[in-house]
């Protein structure tokens, strides 16, 4: 039996579902074509800006200097593409990737509109099978895509295998809340009021349900710790944000 | 206890969305500022511990962060109070040299800066008038400024006038004058007191000698 065969027996999540590791990344990419259009405008609404003050720290924390080279994976609307690319300048390179077809396509019309795309490359990619060359990257981000990914550690291996050594990986995601209180109140929103809000801006309840019971299966700081640890990463170390809803793991390729 | 990233970051978001529209209000500012540039300062905070860093970019904006690692210009730490009795102080420059804080790197740097903040002259007018025209804009501006500069007067004549209660009506205090003279006496007293010292040394010793001398 070769690896396609055992992918298709095995099962993995969506949500609180338990799908085909095979068609994981087909209804993760409905989710995504349905919501692409207004996903900044819900991601505001959703997190009342603060996804804004988020990536800024993460952006901070990967040190990325003028003319390097840059690869967002799950870039999706191109948020981090476009301050990444100020960042490394005319000589450096921001490639920004996503699987999904709707979402470049949207973060590419941003970028053209921002005038920002002279140093930007769009590629759809599959975070597990990163098509670039071992060693070529400074600096890899993946912003809320890690628990859309059907094999986080696939996906971390891959990304450990294209960054240079000495080269920084940020992770950022939601994560698990600190505090017992915060986590009850964080539950309550998220699969009351989130689905609601959905409906009414993107009318699309079912796509926001699955954004709330992911980030419940993605796995805490600590255990998403030891998986870039395993995937060959050195110097780990997380950020919580917020209370824990989100948080920054980073790792260096030694 | 460990601060939470996205609200120091929040905090310096704000704080330079701020400094930028002052700079923008300040037409010479950003000029200068470009010529600061790569001028990198770290501020510690060792009480609660917090650090942020402000730099410059080449365009000539103060950027600020909660995280950074290139080696900065010059680095400042202190607690909490000493950088409010810093903010505060009526010489800042002086504040800075006898303060408990403590300065590492190019301390120049932070002259250059200061001289910048000196300068800041903010047309604070211009918004006014870009949101309600030149002529409500600029009649609320007049008010605007009637009211600060009476503020500021209304504070010097109190400060002079419960000094001048101090001194002269209530004489809960001595006045400069007479602190001047008190000191001036004492330093007096003491250089006599010395004399009459001295003088008594010498008469022992003539007396110890003529006894020696009798015996």
């Amino acid at each position: 039996m070769n690896t396609q065969d055992n992918q298709s027996d095995e099962t993995t999540d969506f949500g609180f579902e338990q799908v085909k590791k095979g068609e994981k990344a087909g209804r993760v990419r409905e989710v995504f074509d349905s919501v692409a259009d207004q996903y900044d405008v819900m991601n505001d609404l959703m997190s009342g800006g603060l996804h804004r003050l988020w990536k800024r720290f993460t952006i901070e924390l990967s040190a990325v200097r003028s003319g390097q080279t840059v690869l967002d994976i799950a870039g999706g609307t191109g948020d981090l593409a476009a301050k990444f690319s100020k960042l490394v300048g005319n000589d450096g390179n921001v490639i920004l990737a996503d699987i999904n077809a709707a979402m470049l396509s949207v973060g590419r019309d941003r970028l053209i509109d921002k005038g920002a795309l002279n140093n930007i490359s769009v590629v759809q990619a599959d975070a597990q099978f990163l098509p670039f060359e071992d060693n070529s990257i400074d600096c890899i981000t993946i912003a809320f895509g890690l628990r859309n990914v059907t094999d986080k550690d696939t996906a971390l291996r891959s990304m450990h295998r294209v960054l240079k050594p000495g080269g920084r990986l940020l992770v950022l995601e939601f994560s698990k809340p600190t505090s017992p209180l915060l986590s009850k109140i964080y539950d309550a929103y998220s699969f009351a009021a989130l689905p609601i809000m959905g409906k009414l801006i993107a009318d699309d309840a079912d796509s926001y349900r699955y954004l709330a019971e992911s980030i419940r299966k993605h796995p805490d700081q600590d255990t998403l710790l030891d998986m870039v640890e395993d995937a060959g990463f050195v110097d780990c170390r997380y950020h919580n944000m917020t209370g824990g809803i989100v948080a920054v793991h980073r790792g260096i390729k030694g | 206890m460990q601060h939470d990233p996205a609200v120091i970051t929040g905090i310096c978001r704000a704080v330079e969305l701020a400094i930028e529209r002052a700079v923008r209000l300040s037409p010479g500012t950003a000029t200068q500022l470009q010529g600061l540039h790569p001028l990198d300062v770290a501020i510690h905070c060792t009480e609660p511990t917090i650090s942020i860093f402000a730099f410059i970019d080449a365009a000539g904006m103060v950027k600020l962060a909660s995280y950074r690692e290139t080696k900065p210009t010059v680095a400042i730490e202190a607690t909490w109070r000493d950088f409010g009795k810093l903010a505060t102080a009526a010489d800042p420059a002086a504040a800075l040299i006898n303060g408990d804080i403590k300065i590492s790197g190019d301390t120049a740097a932070l002259l250059q800066v200061q001289r910048v903040i000196s300068d800041l002259d903010v047309d604070w007018e211009a918004p006014l008038v870009d949101a309600l025209g030149p002529l409500l804009g600029h009649q609320i501006a007049n008010i605007v400024r009637a009211i600060v500069h009476g503020t500021k007067s209304t504070h010097r004549r109190v400060k002079r006038q419960l000094s001048e209660f101090i001194l002269e009506e209530g004489r809960l205090s001595p006045s400069a004058g007479e602190l001047d003279a008190f000191f001036s006496d004492i330093d007096d007293l003491v250089l006599r007191a010395d004399r009459v010292e001295s003088r008594l040394t010498r008469l022992k010793k003539r007396v110890s000698t003529l006894v020696e001398t009798v015996k």
